[in-house]
């Protein structure tokens, strides 16, 4: 079997890009091996598996938040938006501007460093660091704000590049127009480069504070909040086009409504996200309560993108499963190359994103905050986002691009087409503690929640299920991540046909005029599980021993 | 790709359904009509009056502009000062007006004046028993009987009773706080020196509040049942941030004497 021309794409590329690429996927997988390991040190002290102390527990939940929320993402998208723009874009393309990517990748490595000796040497401030948690200006915090400094000036200089590989093939006229991915490539570098830009408006003023240089800001908040929703979505919209990139590689799939329809999908993301990040501050005491309103309403469009992209996916291919013979609603799904890590990685991907939907969908009703805003619930259902989705989408990606990049087979592929379903089953109990903590007031951020034994007793046993679950995903992420170093790491090339992962071919004939329901029907449970959490938390509301009467401002 | 020109595709895989199939989860906003929360509610005359009961416009949850940090802490010194209890805890003691107004009212009624006549003056006095004084520990010589009714009606006019509460690094003054199931209350919020939270955790759930440094914050609370409520910080504040908690007692109405007598005798 031929490989994909994901895989070929990249193994065309000059020496020079994927030596960029490696050490580019190289600091990805660093950053998350330390994220997951003080990751699992944050539950396990939690579960009080451990006895970490306040400065060395909330030190490990601070570098578990710098590592995977700020690096491990910002790395892996860097590398993936010059490996897909270079590869999609025109056969034999190659990464354009390649020092400024160069200059990009050393000033994000920098930054890492300096975020982690600021974790190390200061007080722990966890990833957001508010200067008033800080309290006076030091070098240590002064390192944190710059390491997010020098990270937004290097993921803009590499989305720069990014988007000068997708835009000189066209001006150069060697293509007639983009091709789907290339374009969604440019409209997702530049919502990296906003982010740069709003990294710099958070971070700037309160590095000048932490050098001395100003007073304390007294916005940072609003700042934070505003870079904060562009992170939470960039790593989201990287993974749909992750997902239409895959699909071709692992079923030879490409979208049955035309590359128009995935464009304009695609496009969506740049109008639906950015106006949708008021509903991270409706606990705000000082938020307008039109601000509200208007922050509920349009909460509810941020998912449009996503669906639609999920749709185009799903249906081609089953619509392309079907024209091979699929039986039944989803007999189909069957047919899928399931034996292809990348293909397992994905497939629970879609999972984890509904469950993980269905429940950040509750917290987008400004009423409801009151009830689930800053508690457990939060990282209860965001880990289902960041780990179970994103995460497990990236890795999916590397199981092609690492092979591409070095020519080395990939790592005991039938053990990493299990580990999916494995780091799945953790953050299911991971999960499923978390919201139900979250539920019943379990606060987020705090290492001990006994409260001198005043704190319900099952809340001990639901951090239990925390630290299990933890632990768990964390087991199965790094021996993931211990497959792809042995992937990356230096040794002999070896022939790439014997890499060839297992794959469908589908895309060879031309589909049949068929139904496809899976889609549809998939949304209909998506939507029937956001309601039936967002009514559970109305009712919870309402059986409080507490009413709670109208704000009274105006004095 | 792939010619679709070909083929004329079902209905599920025509452009127009999955553009609108991709609108599918705004449908959350019927529910959210249902319960009353609906922004822009389409499906009733007020947002207000269908609102949940914890929630309430807004959340039940407002910021005023109000004091400096420093006058919010005198008025809450003197909150405290004013009605400590020999325990340290602290109890308020408009409500013990309020019972005390509620039964002038039933009185004149008795002898035939309506209660509507007394209500500026019941109105007042409760005003004036809310002023930071110092009185001592105790206030009483109401007698036994419940207010049942009538207290509410009087708290009902002279308006809810004002709690002040500081959150610092690490405590809240007043650390334990006696209030009375079925009064309304005023939190007067704020937090001293940084963001921390002021929630309230209540059996089966919790109510979330956070409090920004100097900004004071107001919410209307009633307890509808008696219990010990765990007040706990849940925006994290430096490593002291896990021992950052107080208590809310409630007790079921009663008349104020014999509860501070209760409490007293701890």
């Amino acid at each position: 079997m031929k490989a994909p021309a994901l895989t070929e794409g990249l193994r065309q590329l000059p020496a020079g890009d994927k030596r960029l690429l490696k050490v580019c996927f190289g600091a990805a997988l660093i950053a998350l091996t330390l994220g997951v390991l003080f990751g699992a040190g944050t539950a396990g002290t939690r579960a009080g598996f451990v006895d970490s102390g306040p400065l060395y527990g909330y030190r490990m939940m601070t570098a578990h938040g710098v590592s995977i929320f700020f690096y491990w993402l910002y790395f892996a998208q860097a590398g993936l938006l010059l490996a897909f723009g270079a590869v999609f874009t025109v056969p034999g393309g190659h990464i354009a501007w390649r020092p400024l990517a160069w200059t990009g990748l050393a000033t994000m490595i920098a930054g890492f460093v300096a975020s982690g000796y600021a974790v190390i040497a200061g007080l722990p401030l966890l990833y957001d660091a508010p200067p008033e948690l800080a309290g006076v200006p030091s070098p240590a915090v002064a390192a944190f704000y710059l390491g997010y400094l020098l990270l937004a000036a290097g993921l803009f200089c590499v989305a720069v590049s990014g988007v000068a590989t997708v835009l000189k093939p066209r001006f150069d006229h060697r293509i007639a127009s983009w091709p789907v991915v290339s374009f969604a490539a440019v409209g997702w570098a530049g919502l990296l480069i906003v982010s740069s830009i709003a990294a710099l408006n958070a971070f700037l003023p309160a590095a000048r504070w932490a050098l001395g240089l100003s007073p304390m800001p007294s916005d940072y908040s609003v700042g934070w909040h505003v870079l904060f929703h562009n992170m939470h979505y960039l790593p989201l919209m990287a993974t749909v086009i992750v997902w239409y990139v895959l699909v071709q590689a692992v079923a030879g799939v490409k979208s049955v409504f035309g590359a128009h329809l995935s464009k304009i999908a695609f496009a969506i993301y740049l109008i639906f996200v950015p106006p949708t990040s008021l509903y991270h501050m409706f606990l705000e005491p000082n938020l307008a309560e039109a601000v509200r309103v208007i922050g509920s309403l349009l909460s509810l469009f941020i998912s449009v993108p996503t669906v639609t992209v999920f749709l185009v996916i799903v249906a081609s291919l089953e619509v392309h499963a079907r024209t091979h013979g699929a039986k039944g609603l989803f007999g189909w799904i069957g047919m899928l190359p399931w034996r292809n890590p990348a293909m397992a990685a994905m497939g629970m991907a879609v999972v984890n994103l509904a469950i993980g939907g269905a429940f950040s969908f509750v917290l987008i009703q400004e009423k409801i905050a009151p009830l689930l805003s800053d508690t457990f619930f939060v990282p209860g259902y965001f880990h289902f986002l960041t780990v179970g989705t994103v995460t497990l989408t990236f890795l999916a990606a590397l199981c092609y691009v690492l092979p591409g990049v070095t020519g080395h087979a990939l790592w005991k592929p039938g053990l990493l087409t299990a580990l999916p379903y494995f780091i799945t089953a953790g953050l299911l109990i991971f999960g499923a503690s978390g919201v139900t903590a979250g539920y019943l007031g379990v606060p987020r951020r705090v290492l001990d929640v006994a409260y001198d034994g005043t704190a319900p007793a099952l809340w001990g046993t639901l951090m239990a299920g925390i630290g299990i679950g933890g632990v768990i995903m964390a087991a199965g992420l790094l021996t993931y991540l211990y497959g792809l170093f042995r992937t990356l790491w230096p040794a002999p090339a070896e022939d790439v046909a014997g890499m060839t992962l297992p794959s469908v071919a589908w895309g060879d004939v031309t589909p049949a005029a068929t139904r496809a329901w899976a889609g549809p029907l998939s949304v209909l449970l998506l939507v029937g599980a956001m309601a039936f959490f967002t009514a559970l938390a109305f009712e919870m509301i309402q059986a409080l021993p507490l009413q709670a009467a109208g704000a009274m401002g105006g004095h | 790709m792939t010619n679709e020109s070909q083929v004329k595709p079902h209905f599920t895989t025509r452009r127009g359904f999955i553009a609108a199939a991709g609108f599918g989860v705004v449908g959350l906003y019927f529910l959210w009509a249902g319960y009353g929360a609906a922004p822009l509610n389409i499906f009733a005359g007020s947002g207000e009056s269908q609102a949940p009961a914890g929630g309430g416009h807004g959340g039940g949850h407002g910021a005023a502009a109000g004091p400096s940090v420093e006058e919010f802490r005198s008025a809450a010194e003197s909150f405290i000062e004013s009605n400590k209890l020999p325990d340290g805890s602290v109890m308020p003691r408009r409500q013990a007006m309020a019972e005390a107004t509620s039964m002038e009212q039933m009185d004149h009624a008795a002898m035939g004046h309506g209660p509507q006549a007394e209500a500026p003056a019941a109105a007042d006095k409760a005003a004036k028993a809310q002023a930071p004084m110092d009185h001592g520990g105790t206030q009483g010589g109401h007698g036994e009987t419940p207010p049942a009714a009538g207290a509410t009606e009087a708290h009902a006019e002279a308006g809810p009773t004002d709690i002040y509460l500081m959150a610092y690094q690490w405590g809240y003054q007043p650390a334990v706080l006696r209030l009375q199931a079925n009064v309304p209350y005023r939190f007067r919020m704020m937090a001293l020196d940084m963001t921390h939270g002021a929630s309230l955790q209540l059996g089966a759930g919790s109510r979330i509040i956070r409090l920004r440094p100097g900004a004071l914050v107001e919410q209307s609370f009633t307890f509808t049942r008696p219990g010990e409520y765990l007040l706990y910080c849940t925006v994290y504040c430096g490593m002291g941030h896990d021992r950052m908690q107080g208590k809310i007692i409630v007790t079921a109405n009663q008349p104020q004497e014999s509860s501070h007598e209760s409490a007293s005798a701890h």
